[in-house]
């Protein structure tokens, strides 16, 4: 410690260690450390939460603030209309389709990451960069890649003679669900990558000289390594990728704002628009509360087959 | 190796004739260009989005689009800083700044508490922290934007930060939690027998060695925050309060979209971020090692 911070501390250390006793006592400690954050996820995500979970049993006027009691009536609705279901197939393929793409690529990525290059340094901070870039910029950028009269990826495949005409990506019917899925990926990838990667990099390379030593495939190596110490990561990574990518709203919005023909009219597009377009706020709180009760769900389920029972950690 | 075997006889047969060393190097090579892929797949839409704003404008719209701007032009960035991007630029970067700072320390002094203390129901709570994400952000903003406005938090930077850090705070609260679990107890348990109390033992010893799981986390944050859409959307709605990506929105609402300034914008937006990710990879990589639940 530098001899001028240490002067310091002395002068003001009889008052800062009170003040350090003070805060070590057991309540004002545990509150201290806990209570910061237990309030802030009460307030900002509970409590919002709750007021949607009311709300989906209630009659809310647009316009006016008076909630009128409908019981289930919401949500009979809601089961009963065609377009929900649709919806939630959509986001089914769509968080399916994502989830797949992400960890095979995040995770292969990561491998090809965890070797011995020339420049190690940059090349690592490249393949970073696109979990950096925001969602809406991203869109843009694939808006104008992909534009139907001028997209640079149209003109490049035209030129290599892979296709005859432009292809609108994001405004025909078959590809749009494909294109959204492609672009969402290229950013959520990386967050595989970061975490399978750092994973990587804490197992001891000792581990892999002896089973090569002793003979082990390079197969072998991966399957009985590398495997079962990403097992704990690659478990919470599509648990969140999972989540997350169903509840996606921003990224498939600006891309297509739910178009063409509904073809990417995921359920939160669904929901926002019974909330904003049609003003119906106990409906579209419905819609959100049965998201929620089929993510529980799907989680519970994934807890109990798939969690890992110990950290398997072979070190 | 059976498998292997049976390939011997193929006609990818010489491959097992070659030295070990060599197929060594050759599989190398191969790995290595087809991460030259994957970057070339990573940075070309980076490219563009820069090449983009330095094209005249007539150069965006003729086919074939040429692939590089061989005389560069500034117009558009001209163009962009006369509108209400400086504004909107100093936004974002506050609003990031009070997302990450609030994200960070109650991450940390929260993920500590439930690692350390003995606290009832700590673990359920760790876990329903997650749950929180099974909620559609998009209903969340309706329920916030009634409560900011009884609180008058409708059109300002606190009131943004403060909801936003719904999307940032259980991932990280998590992700803390994790990372003081690997953190040895015993290092703080001798400081508090050598006479220190509670609090010195957890802002001298714990505190420093829980630094890269504090720098992921504020990554993590910023790359939340700075691209936040969905939130600001709602709960911002007076064009000088808003953050850049309502901003680049905008652009797009003019009769024709305007390309060049959107992508100038995005650039001027974009680059600073790059910087963080050279310098900081080290502790990226490190404060997410500790990832299970």
């Amino acid at each position: 410690m530098p001899a001028k911070h240490e002067e310091v501390r002395r002068r003001v250390h009889p008052y800062q260690e009170s003040l350090y006793d003070v805060l070590s006592k057991r309540w004002i400690f545990v509150g201290l450390t806990v209570l910061p954050a237990i309030g802030l996820f009460a307030f900002i995500n509970m409590l919002p939460m709750l007021w949607a979970l009311t709300a989906s049993f209630f009659e809310i006027g647009a316009l006016s603030p008076e909630w009128h009691w409908v019981g289930l009536e919401n949500f009979r609705i809601v089961l009963d209309d065609g377009k929900f279901w649709a919806s939630l197939f959509r986001s089914t393929v769509f968080a399916g389709g994502s989830v797949a793409l992400q960890v095979t690529a995040g995770t292969a990525l990561a491998l090809l990451l965890n070797r011995d290059f020339k420049f190690k340094r940059v090349v690592r901070a490249i393949a970073l960069l696109p979990y950096i870039v925001p969602t809406a910029v991203l869109s843009f950028i694939a808006l104008w890649m992909g534009n139907s009269r001028y997209g640079i990826v149209s003109q490049i495949l035209h030129q290599l003679g892979l296709i005859e005409q432009f292809i609108p990506w994001y405004g025909s019917p078959e590809l749009a669900m494909f294109a959204v899925i492609t672009t969402s990926s290229w950013k959520f990838t990386i967050f595989v990558t970061i975490i399978v990667l750092a994973r990587l990099q804490s197992i001891p390379s000792s581990l892999y000289e002896a089973a090569t030593v002793s003979g082990a495939s390079a197969y072998r190596r991966f399957v009985d390594i590398t495997l079962p110490n990403l097992r704990g990561v690659l478990f919470i990574v599509v648990l969140l990728r999972g989540v997350w990518m169903f509840n996606k709203f921003d990224i498939v919005y600006i891309l297509t704002k739910g178009g063409p023909l509904n073809k990417t009219t995921i359920a939160s597009i669904y929901a926002y628009r019974m909330a904003f377009d049609q003003l119906n706020l106990g409906r579209a709180a419905a819609v959100s509360t049965l998201l929620f009760l089929l993510l529980l769900g799907a989680a519970a389920v994934y807890f109990y087959y798939f969690e890992p029972s110990e950290e398997v950690r072979v070190e | 190796m059976s498998i292997a075997s049976s390939w011997e006889d193929g006609p990818l047969g010489f491959w097992y004739e070659l030295p070990y060393q060599t197929q060594k190097k050759i599989k190398n090579v191969l790995l290595n260009v087809l991460l030259a892929i994957v970057l070339v797949l990573i940075l070309f839409p980076i490219y563009w989005m820069i090449a983009t704003s330095l094209f005249h404008s007539n150069d965006l719209f003729t086919l074939p689009m040429p692939l590089f701007p061989s005389d560069p032009t500034f117009v558009e960035y001209r163009a962009v800083l006369e509108t209400e991007v400086v504004q909107w630029y100093t936004n974002t970067v506050l609003v990031s700044a009070g997302i990450v700072l609030l994200t960070t320390t109650a991450a940390t002094l929260g993920g500590y508490g439930l690692a350390r203390l003995d606290i009832p129901y700590k673990k359920t709570f760790a876990r329903v922290i997650l749950f929180g994400y099974m909620f559609p952000p998009i209903l969340l903003s309706i329920p916030m934007f009634i409560f900011w406005r009884q609180l008058g938090l409708i059109n300002s930077l606190p009131g943004i930060i403060l909801a936003q850090t719904a999307t940032t705070l259980p991932f990280s609260l998590w992700l803390m939690w994790q990372f003081f679990q690997t953190v040895p107890y015993s290092l703080e348990e001798s400081a508090m027998v050598g006479g220190s109390s509670r609090f010195r033992a957890f802002v001298d010893v714990a505190l420093p060695m829980a630094k890269p799981g504090m720098i992921a986390v504020a990554i993590f944050s910023f790359a939340i925050a700075w691209g936040a859409y969905t939130i600001p959307s709602i709960l911002l709605t007076d064009s000088s309060k808003w953050v850049l990506t309502l901003g680049l929105a905008s652009f797009t609402e003019a009769e024709s979209v305007l390309w060049g300034q959107i992508m100038a914008a995005s650039t001027l937006f974009v680059l600073p971020t790059f910087f963080f990710m050279y310098y900081l990879q080290k502790y990226i990589l490190e404060g997410f090692r500790a990832g299970r639940i």
